[in-house]
């Protein structure tokens, strides 16, 4: 390869109190390709990114972009040199519309006063004025060149964005797109994507890449970053592999397959194929009969849900977020009132009992949002790990043991392989990764040794090696007789894992199979509302994941989408 | 020449920062305070020295501190308590005249030997302030409706209520001043050890040690942590936390209450319509300085039983305005937010030459 590479990250290392996130790694990309960033989560593939992007400065190690030595300061030095970061969670202003949000920190002042315009009625003296004009460069603003640049982008690459429209208006994949033209705007030449998949629907992602192959065509260089093998293989050129720190090395994506990449990223083999044993499913533990919910804004989100989880059967919903996912996971372990029906665990009608009562009845719950529900992130890892099981007599009595308290946690942490806590008197869940806090969560669920399990999401955002361990307990919980309620916008995770899969749209289901019987392309049409709206709107389908036949949905994007 | 600064987010708070806060905070204020000192021909060093050397070497120094210590260290508690569980008991004052001033009314009005009536007086005075939360408490647990608003307003109608009692039903009978009967000796907290401070301290220490206790050994400690740290997972793990939020708000008022009769049973003597302590506001910067426990609670308690003693003694000694108290604690809740900032930040600071590129920045601290 005789062109220079366009970027080259040489011997960075980063060293944080008691961590070396980054070991001499290098990372060299070329002019136009895209370049996967592979790691678990805390391979140190964010840190190696937030110094490329000026956000922090590497102990050692240079940085050279087209063959300079570049010194980043902060993000204003990363942009002005030509790189773009889209964060994971993106860095718009809900209320702002499109353009606005594009030109933030990069104003033009109005028409008026730009260099070499009409005066537009102002005296020419007024607006050459010196004081008049940085005023005016302050207070000023002016959209229509930078709404003209930002259609001309938009046309260019194929986004069908309305510059007019405020964020909030948008779903998530035009949200993602907006951030990509904030960078475009800006002319970047590398620009840094950071597990950008992660809030996408298959659909979005598939869209997303297609726009990557468009900008890489251009002449852009891409930096993708992510822990899920199948993206690599899908939109990456070259692909860089970290693992606890150190860089494993480069290799052409051409050249490797899955378990090869999976071996370099976990450093061993990691099984794709789960071992799922025949289990004789008993007796019902969860009977749900005619459930309605409301949601957080008290509207409903479940309209009649029948579901029976028996004791050793995996249940899976499979869903696009937001069809009641929730409301039906809270509902069913007691967090959420239910306004109607009746919830009956191991055969007693539970409707209306407290949280307490369903813990107590061996109920488990493994929430959608670790940190807002699944711990309390500035406490320690020993509180964390004890918070369904504070009220057992292990733990003392009005007096609490807190020595029991650490023997009991550190039990977990060892038997769960949860990472990243040196001490659990002194470490906090905060500290701790999503894959190794999602572990000591699923290991304090699980070591309950509960009859109903109900996890929403247990492996969203969590690397390979953690999901395989999950997925692995969920299985062998399965076997001890649990019945577990698996939502999951996974569909791979619901086909591997469950006996009965069921399909939630809208707060009801919608569908049952089995994963013999089902019809991947079926179920991805009853996630999106059944069979008509593939025929009617085909690509609504493919942007946003939510129906368009459903005329009373008041932010439906189809409806005033497309450039006027 | 010019000055650079950059300000970095924290990756994490070292541990020496989030411990060394309340020293910091202290220091700076001081350190502040210092030219107000000089603003009034005053030196600063005779000044400090006059309020911490003096008030801490002679016995009379030492017995007003003492003195002053025991109410302000279980106001401290109040706001803490409360604290913990991530509410702000802004009303304390409040809570500590109403204890006050029904701890006085029991103490004029029942007669009983001293070894029941002082208990007595003190029950009553606690459960005053703890009813004076009970609204607030019941606002929040029921509706949700800010704890911060109903016991600051409270205070006011507590005020009000004081200056109605000493002006009406509880007036000495033969007076025209706006005032109580003096309590007789057998409703006045006897003093200690042939010393001349007030045993208002023993129970001030003993609520510290019971606090600590609460929070840091029981199941219920756990709890109240546990919701404060975050309430929404502390709910789904059947944590009932309303219950939680009942206790400590009751607890608080309670604690209130008694610094406010320790107050009378001690120091004054009766309940006049001008004794406006103030410790219940004092002790919203004592459990901040404090927040990390109960004996951290007691420190701060001290070092403003200190700073009030020394206050006034620099006052008459150096005729320096009293104010200058106001104007220490007013510098120490600044520089508490101050240090909030700080917690989340880094600041580095370079001299940027005018003509050169920027001086390479040390990985200082700041």
């Amino acid at each position: 390869m005789a062109e220079d590479p366009f970027l080259r990250m040489e011997g960075i290392r980063k060293e944080f109190p008691g961590v070396v996130a980054n070991d001499h790694v290098d990372l060299s990309v070329r002019r136009g390709e895209v370049h996967g960033l592979l790691g678990e989560n805390g391979a140190g593939k964010s840190t190696l990114m937030k110094i490329l992007y000026g956000l922090y400065s590497a102990d050692e190690g240079d940085i050279y972009l087209d063959g300079e030595v570049l010194d980043l300061d902060s993000p204003q030095d990363a942009i002005d040199a030509g790189i773009g970061m889209v964060h994971q969670h993106f860095m718009l202003i809900q209320r702002l519309s499109v353009a606005r949000n594009v030109v933030l920190g990069m104003r033009e002042p109005s028409k008026s006063f730009r260099d070499g315009a009409d005066a537009g009625g102002l005296l020419a003296s007024v607006g050459e004025n010196g004081l008049v004009r940085s005023l005016a460069e302050r207070f000023t603003l002016g959209l229509d060149e930078p709404e003209a640049k930002i259609r001309r982008l938009a046309e260019e690459y194929g986004f069908d964005v309305d510059v007019g429209a405020e964020v909030w208006e948008l779903d998530v994949g035009e949200q993602q797109r907006v951030e990509i033209l904030k960078a475009l705007y800006r002319d970047v030449d590398l620009l840094i994507l950071d597990e950008p998949t992660a809030v996408l629907t298959p659909n979005e992602a598939e869209r997303l890449f297609e726009t990557l192959r468009k900008l890489t065509d251009e002449g852009l260089s891409i930096i993708f970053i992510t822990h899920k093998l199948k993206e690599v293989k899908a939109i990456t050129d070259r692909v860089t592999v970290l693992r606890d720190g150190k860089d494993v090395g480069t290799v052409e994506t051409a050249d490797v397959t899955r378990s090869e990449l999976a071996r370099m990223m976990v450093g061993r083999e990691v099984l794709f194929q789960l071992e799922k044993d025949a289990v004789s499913t008993g007796a019902p533990v969860l009977e749900a009969e005619g459930v309605r919910a409301d949601d957080q804004r008290g509207i409903e989100a479940l309209s009649g849900i029948d579901l029976t989880v028996h004791e050793g059967e995996i249940v899976g919903v499979a869903g696009v977020s937001g069809n009641g996912q929730k409301e039906l996971a809270e509902t069913m372990v007691g967090v959420r009132e239910s306004t109607a029906g009746t919830i009956s665990v191991n055969g007693a009608d539970m409707s209306g009992d407290s949280p307490r009562a369903f813990i107590d009845a061996g109920v488990s719950f493994v929430p959608e949002d670790r940190h807002q529900y699944g711990c309390a992130g500035d406490l320690p890892v020993m509180h964390n790990a004890a918070m369904k099981e504070f009220d057992d007599e292990r733990f003392g009595g009005v007096r609490f043991d807190y020595d029991a308290l650490e023997e009991y946690a550190e039990e977990l942490v060892e038997e769960f392989d949860v990472r990243g806590v040196h001490d659990v008197t002194d470490a906090v869940a905060d500290d701790l990764s999503g894959g190794n806090l999602q572990k000591l969560i699923l290991a304090r669920e699980i070591a309950r040794d509960p009859d109903l399990l109900v996890a929403n999401q247990p492996t969203r955002g969590v690397d390979v090696g953690a999901i395989e361990f999950l997925r692995e307990r969920l299985l062998e919980q399965r076997k001890q007789g649990t019945g577990i309620l698996l939502l999951s916008e996974n569909l791979d995770e619901i086909f591997d894992l469950s006996d009965r899969i069921l399909v939630v749209y809208e707060g009801e289901i919608v569908y049952e199979t089995t994963p013999a019987a089902a019809d991947r392309e079926r179920i991805g049409l009853e996630m999106n509302g059944g069979a008509e709206s593939e025929s009617a709107q085909p690509e609504a389908v493919a942007d946003g994941g939510r129906p368009v036949d459903d005329g009373s949905s008041a932010s439906d994007p189809v409806g005033r989408r497309g450039p006027e | 020449m010019r000055l650079d600064v950059q300000l970095r987010a924290r990756e994490d708070v070292p541990r020496w920062l989030a411990y060394g806060t309340p020293v910091f905070t202290v220091l700076a204020a001081l350190a502040v305070s210092a030219l107000a000192f000089l603003a009034l021909n005053v030196s600063p060093i005779a000044a400090y020295e006059a309020m911490f050397v003096t008030t801490l070497t002679t016995e009379l120094g030492i017995t007003q501190t003492i003195n002053k210590a025991a109410p302000l260290i279980l106001a401290g508690l109040a706001v803490y308590l409360p604290l913990r569980a991530q509410l702000w008991n802004i009303g304390a004052e409040g809570q500590l005249l109403i204890g006050a001033a029904a701890g006085t009314w029991v103490g004029l009005n029942v007669s009983m030997p001293a070894m029941a009536l002082l208990p007595l007086m003190f029950v009553v005075g606690g459960l005053a302030g703890a009813a004076w939360t009970l609204v607030p408490a019941w606002l929040r647990v029921r509706w949700g409706i800010n704890e911060i608003i109903t016991t600051l307003l409270l205070t006011f109608v507590a005020v009000d209520v004081k200056s109605y009692l000493v002006r009406g039903p509880m007036q000495a009978e033969f007076g025209f001043f706006p005032q109580t009967d003096s309590l007789p000796t057998d409703a006045t907290l006897p003093t200690l050890f042939g010393f001349d401070f007030y045993a208002g301290i023993l129970a001030a220490v003993a609520f510290v040690a019971l606090t600590y206790l609460l929070i840091n050994e029981t199941r219920f400690g756990y709890q109240i942590t546990f919701v404060g740290s975050n309430d929404e997972a502390a709910e789904q793990a059947g944590m009932n936390k309303y219950r939680i939020y009942l206790f400590v708000m009751l607890a608080g008022g309670a604690l209130a209450g008694l610094a406010g009769i320790t107050e009378i049973a001690g120091v004054q003597g009766r309940l006049r319509a001008e004794w406006d302590p103030g410790y219940g506001w004092t002790a919203i910067p004592i459990a901040l300085l404090g927040r990390n426990g109960a004996l951290q609670v007691m420190l701060a308690a001290i070092f403003f039983a200190v700073i009030f003693v020394g206050g006034s003694s620099v006052g008459v000694a150096l005729s320096v305005p009293a104010a200058i108290i106001d104007v220490i604690q007013a510098l120490i809740i600044l520089f508490l937010i101050t240090a909030e900032f700080f917690k989340r930040y880094h600041v580095d600071i370079s001299i940027r030459r005018p003509d050169g590129p920027a001086a390479p920045t040390p990985e200082g601290e700041v």
